[in-house]
């Protein structure tokens, strides 16, 4: 049997030509998109699905009144944080008092390091000033460090943000982020 | 004479084909990698000089012509701490074969040496501390997550990375053509 049909041959059995041009784009398109998404999922360990550490801890802050931050984290789905990671510091460095309270987490046992605890979902962490004015603008920085159920940790983090202390009898100021970076992945 | 050109009712098809397999060769050949970047990121790696807990300066040249496993890890990590236990096996096990396990502990000197005698580390920790990060990250650990394990033939070629947990069966697989290959340059 002759595998190579001959102009007048195909041409017989074909008389659309420009229904099978069109087949022929969309077969071209369907093989594109297979081949497209192929990069992403061959990444070793899942690594395209592993979110960047400011998304899986996200920082957000707030003055309640002029002489108390409020400090959350955001823990993303499969990730936690290490309660003795967590840690703040104010500018001017004048403002802090020292207390900050942080809330008890769920205890482990390591076998290192011997009893931990850890932070899942959202923390909610007091922070006090000394003396703050009403108006005064400071600094807010948390250093965390935490990892993710997939069997990896990020190290040490440091995020910020700029905040104000309310007047008196105002009520607590805005949550506040820090700035999101630009990038690839968002 | 009959051309060589298909029928022209089949040129659109035959084109559509040759196309998606030209972009399927092309995207297999990005995901190999050219070999070039593999030799120069595995230089790179190998250029780099290390203090180990004792504060001695280790040259990771020293084990050019071997098949190096290099694993980012900390004290801090559990995950890294939970794959080091197989490292020490395959490391007495084929060590005498060429391969050489070296951690690289982003971490402080006193804490690695304490875990490395808990653990019973049978091949070098260096500290890295922070500035290992970004060694890593040069390395393809965007993240600069850990653990992260480099895998290196005896040609000094990056030939696989690793974020996160290295399984037994996927170092197994990787390590032993290359312990099996000898050098070439």
């Amino acid at each position: 049997m002759d595998m190579h049909p001959t102009s007048a041959g195909s041409r017989a059995r074909a008389p659309e030509p420009d229904r099978r041009r069109i087949a022929a784009l969309v077969a071209l398109l369907v093989a594109l998109l297979v081949a497209l998404p192929v990069r992403g999922v061959d990444l070793p360990g899942g690594e395209a699905k592993l979110l960047p550490p400011e998304d899986a801890f996200r920082f957000s802050a707030r003055a309640v009144d002029d002489h108390t931050l409020e400090a959350r984290f955001d823990v993303a789905d499969g990730y936690y944080l290490y309660r003795d990671k967590l840690g703040f510091t104010v500018e001017p460095a004048g403002l802090a008092s020292g207390t900050v309270d942080l809330p008890q987490g769920i205890r482990k046992h390591d076998a290192f390091f011997g009893d931990v605890e850890t932070y899942r979902g959202r923390v909610v962490v007091r922070v006090a000033l000394t003396s703050g004015r009403p108006g005064q603008a400071l600094v807010l920085k948390a250093d965390s460090q935490g990892c993710a159920d997939a069997g990896l940790c990020y190290p040490p983090t440091v995020q910020q943000v700029r905040l104000a202390l309310p007047a008196a009898g105002q009520g607590p100021g805005p949550v506040v982020e820090p700035p999101r970076k630009k990038g690839w992945f968002n | 004479m009959r051309s060589l050109l298909p029928p022209p009712a089949w040129r659109w098809p035959v084109a559509a084909c040759i196309a998606a397999l030209a972009l399927l060769a092309g995207v297999a050949v990005s995901r190999l990698g050219p070999s070039a970047d593999q030799a120069r990121a595995g230089a790179a790696l190998l250029a780099t000089s290390l203090p180990d807990a004792q504060g001695k300066l280790q040259p990771l040249d020293q084990w050019r012509g071997q098949v190096l496993v290099v694993n980012f890890w900390a004290t801090w990590c559990v995950p890294c701490r939970e794959e080091m236990p197989q490292f020490i096996r395959a490391q007495a096990e084929s060590g005498a074969k060429g391969l050489q396990f070296v951690g690289i502990a982003v971490d402080q000197a006193d804490k690695v040496q304490k875990f490395a005698q808990e653990i019973g580390l049978n091949y070098p920790a260096l500290i890295g501390g922070l500035g290992a990060m970004e060694l890593s990250r040069d390395l393809g650990n965007s993240l600069m997550a850990l653990p992260f394990t480099v895998i290196i033939d005896r040609d000094g070629r990056v030939v696989h990375t690793q974020l996160g947990l290295l399984k037994p069966d996927r170092l197994e697989a990787v390590v032993a053509p290359l312990l099996a290959a000898h050098r070439h340059a």
